[in-house]
């Protein structure tokens, strides 16, 4: 009984602290299964987050790729735009720009119409007797090259089959592991391709790359169009230039005859003109002589014979006199002794000077010098000469009762004068020739009136030797007007 | 100390090699060169570059790598090649060595030889760092690293980089002397005085609940909670084994594995290098069995953010010394997470440690370097990383 006593007091705690620590245990697993369920819950969250972080770092990757790729074609385009030289189109494609694009080789193939093959470019990350195989692939397979070219397609390791290039070629021949190839120029006479790869294996060429190499390939094409574009322009500029040179040459020489002939001329007229004037003054010394009657006393016919001897020869020296200073102005030895000359006092001093020949003839001179029109740089002596000729012109084709104006106005840094007229008037197909040496408009006053022909083309002369033009307005009956131009003073 | 550093982006590979001699030669403006580190982009991994550059520094001993992209204070190099020359202060000693044919050897047996190698001549001098490189893809290639540390000592600082492929058919090499090596690995060893700080960060956090390796052997995990180890991809990114493979690259640099380490709060990293068709996952250094561990995330702010860490924590730890270069080991993984803001991880580096600092560097495969970087007197046991970045900060 008390062992039983004993048994029980003992297993009865004992089996409560059992009863206890078992609960305590279906606690502590209930709690672990709790834990195990959080556990399993947070890897369950882990695994969205692993799949969603996998899939922002495949966008990520294409994002910073396209960034730098479309960074890198911007760059690249910019540079190869900036040239038209073929050559250097393609020496503007450094390795750098083809990092930025994710590869470390690249070539360029361009088609030979003449050689009747692909002539190599340029490339990038290959030494020499690593292209020499490329070239020879190239041309022993142009029939397919050429396909592909046709075909305007950009195609990759991802896109391309194997019977475009094997993978077995793509190690040995063209030591890449992925690349990109695209047509350039497919429509131009000098089509090829471009061919960018990476030894990489790690790159994993996209069709956002292939997009880029295709950019690029028509970036090419372009800058290669404009440049055969230029150089096409640029060589008939220079055939141009050539056949401009050539014609420049010729007139230069035909000029050079001319004025060597023109002043032949102005030689020949020159010593004519001396050789004439000295027997001249003697046929009119001694006209002059005899006219006097110191020589005894003439009979009328006599006497009048030599007043038309005396005449003729003051026209004769007159006109000796007008073709020596032509010529002398042409061959430059008249040098025009420019200063600042009034306007105002040279008409008025002309006036002084014809006013009894236009008393005589009845004609009305009027002077209208604008005083801001007034000063000129000019041979005081020989504008009051021009005005002379000019004047006495008027007079002479002028009526009675005719009126003859003299006016001047300011044009930008020149000064003009007009000297009009209300004369018969002249032709229009006589302005220009009227300034040539012994031209003379057929008309009636002219058959009448004398003259040498040599009065205009001399005021021509004397206005062009002051770096100014003479002009003729003027239609028949209804006046001329005769203008010229010579610097004002500033 | 002095360090000159020349870089060429010269496509020819002899114009290229001279002008960044020349450049570097500048730069030191020392009369007598120690030695030099050549790095190299992979189309300029030729004899010829060797040649000429060995030529041209003379009869110092030069050693090297290429990768895909190599580091200068402008950024990242895509295309180009850099060469550092040191002249090494009064009272620094250094070792320079090489190892072949690791696959032949196994990576353990390499490493020793390496160790052995390095110590030559070494022995009574004390010393202070090691920093190596390797191109091998032999299975197990950490153990390099361990059998380093069986001849160096198992804390020894030891600080290294493998290099990666641009593809598959291309080799990574490391150079020595004249020589480019493939399935090799270089390594120096700094004694005397000097002093350096050290930086490794990845940026990366832990994400979903932790899982074991269950079965494991070497750098391949063939199960994890005793299924399949591919199961725990596909089951986070609910796609099958062809998917997986198609998006390895992707899930290798943004989700690596992060191998928990006992006693610290730290995560190494493991991404995959490659899936096989029974469900096994090949990693890029060793995977023990019976570790937990947790898939791994990161955000490009994130591993901007462990890359200043890093260059901190290595300015630190020279506690106000000048430093006189800087080496800086990046994962290619990163550069691939950052894509155009890679630039700005390396200006981010070069503004912590100062503009001035001459700084170079190469991306890597993986990583090698200790855990508890922070703390100079406990720098611990070297361990193979991945995703990481290592700077190297040394001063006299």
């Amino acid at each position: 009984m008390l062992i039983f006593l004993i048994y029980a007091l003992t297993t009865i705690p004992l089996s409560l602290m059992l009863i206890y620590k078992m609960k305590g245990m279906d606690q502590l697993r209930a709690q672990t299964d709790k834990l195990k369920k959080s556990l399993d819950d947070m890897d369950e969250q882990a695994k969205l987050i692993v799949r969603t972080d996998m899939e922002l770092n495949k966008i990520q990757e294409e994002l910073d790729k396209k960034i730098s790729g479309l960074y890198a074609i911007q760059k690249l385009s910019h540079i190869i735009s900036m040239t038209l030289e073929e050559e250097q189109i393609f020496k503007r494609i450094q390795p750098e720009y083809l990092g930025e694009l994710g590869f470390e080789k690249a070539f360029g193939f361009l088609w030979d119409d003449e050689k009747k093959q692909f002539t190599l470019r340029f490339s990038i990350g290959y030494a020499e007797e690593e292209i020499k195989p490329i070239a020879s692939f190239m041309n022993s397979n142009k029939e397919r090259c050429a396909n592909f070219i046709m075909g305007e397609r950009t195609l990759s390791s991802i896109s391309a089959s194997n019977n475009l290039i094997s993978p077995e070629q793509l190690n040995e021949v063209f030591k890449v592991s992925s690349f990109i190839i695209s047509p350039l120029a497919p429509q131009q006479v000098n089509k090829g391709l471009i061919f960018a790869g990476t030894q990489n294996i790690e790159t994993q060429v996209t069709e956002g790359d292939e997009e880029l190499l295709k950019i690029l390939a028509t970036q090419l094409a372009q800058s290669l169009e404009n440049a055969r574009l230029f150089e096409k322009i640029w060589r008939s500029q220079q055939e141009l230039e050539k056949k401009v040179s050539e014609r420049t040459r010729e007139l230069t020489t035909a000029l050079e005859e001319v004025k060597k002939i023109s002043e032949n001329k102005t030689n020949f007229v020159s010593s004519v003109s001396h050789e004439l004037r000295t027997p001249l003054t003697s046929i009119k010394g001694y006209a002059a002589i005899l006219l006097t009657g110191k020589l005894g006393d003439l009979p009328k016919e006599v006497h009048e014979r030599l007043e038309k001897i005396n005449r003729h020869s003051d026209e004769l020296v007159h006109m000796v006199n007008e073709l020596l200073d032509i010529s002398r102005i042409e061959s430059g030895k008249v040098a025009m002794r420019t200063e600042i000359c009034g306007l105002k006092e040279i008409a008025a001093k002309v006036e002084d000077l014809l006013a009894g020949q236009l008393k005589e003839r009845k004609l009305y001179l009027n002077i209208g010098i604008n005083p801001e029109a007034n000063s000129v740089l000019a041979d005081c002596t020989q504008i009051e000469r021009v005005l002379i000729n000019l004047i006495g012109n008027a007079m002479k084709f002028t009526p009675p009762e005719g009126k003859i104006t003299i006016r001047s106005l300011k044009t930008d840094k020149m000064v003009q004068v007009d000297v009009i007229d209300t004369g018969c008037g002249i032709p229009e197909e006589a302005h220009q020739a009227i300034f040539d040496e012994f031209y003379r408009v057929d008309n009636t006053i002219n058959q009448e009136v004398k003259g040498t022909g040599l009065g205009l083309a001399l005021v021509k002369h004397i206005i062009e030797a002051h770096s100014g033009k003479i002009w003729v307005t003027s239609a028949p009956g209804a006046g001329s007007t005769f203008s010229f131009a010579l610097p004002a003073v500033t | 100390m002095r360090v000159g550093i020349g870089v060429s982006i010269e496509l020819d590979y002899i114009k290229a090699a001279k002008e960044a001699v020349e450049k570097a030669k500048i730069s030191i403006n020392a009369p007598n060169i120690d030695f030099a580190l050549l790095f190299t982009t992979l189309e300029f991994s030729h004899p010829l570059v060797l040649q000429t550059t060995a030529r041209l520094i003379g009869p110092i001993p030069l050693l090297g790598a290429s990768s895909t992209s190599i580091i200068s204070s402008l950024g990242p190099l895509r295309h180009g090649l850099m060469l550092i020359l040191f002249s090494l202060g009064e009272g620094a000693y250094f070792n320079a060595a090489c190892v072949k044919d690791i696959a032949v050897k196994t990576a353990f047996a390499a490493g020793e030889e390496l160790g052995e190698k390095l110590l030559y001549g070494c022995k009574d001098v004390h010393r202070n760092l090691s920093v190596v490189f390797s191109s091998t893809d032999t299975a197990g290639s950490s153990n390099l690293v361990t059998g380093m540390q069986e001849k160096l000592g198992s804390s020894f600082p030891l600080v290294g980089g493998s290099l990666p492929k641009a593809a598959e058919h291309q080799e990574n090499s490391v150079y020595c002397g004249s020589e480019l090596l493939n399935d090799a690995a270089c390594g120096i060893l700094w004694g005397g005085k000097l002093n350096f700080g050290l930086g490794i960060e990845h940026g990366w956090q832990p994400l979903g609940k932790p899982r074991q390796i269950t079965r494991a052997g070497l750098d391949t995990v063939n199960e994890i909670d005793g299924v399949a180890a591919v199961n725990l991809y596909k089951e986070y990114f609910a796609k099958e084994i062809p998917e997986l493979k198609r998006e390895l690259k992707r899930i290798s640099v943004f989700y690596p594995l992060g191998i928990a380490v006992s006693e610290k709060k730290e995560y190494l990293l493991r991404s995959v290098s490659s899936i096989k068709n029974d469900g096994s996952l090949i990693f890029r250094g060793e995977t023990p069995e019976g570790r937990s561990i947790r898939l791994m995330i990161s955000s490009k702010e994130a591993c901007l953010s462990s890359a200043r860490q890093a260059a901190q924590t290595a300015m630190n730890n020279l506690r106000g010394k000048k430093v006189k270069f800087a080496l800086v080991l990046n994962s290619s993984s990163r550069y691939a997470l950052l894509g155009r803001l890679a630039g700005q991880e390396i200006k981010i580096v070069q503004a912590a440690l100062g503009e001035e600092v001459p700084l170079a560097g190469i991306y890597t495969s993986a990583e090698q370097a200790p855990l508890a970087s922070t703390n100079y007197s406990n720098l611990g046991k070297s361990y193979f990383h991945n995703n990481s970045i290592v700077v190297l900060a040394i001063a006299e």
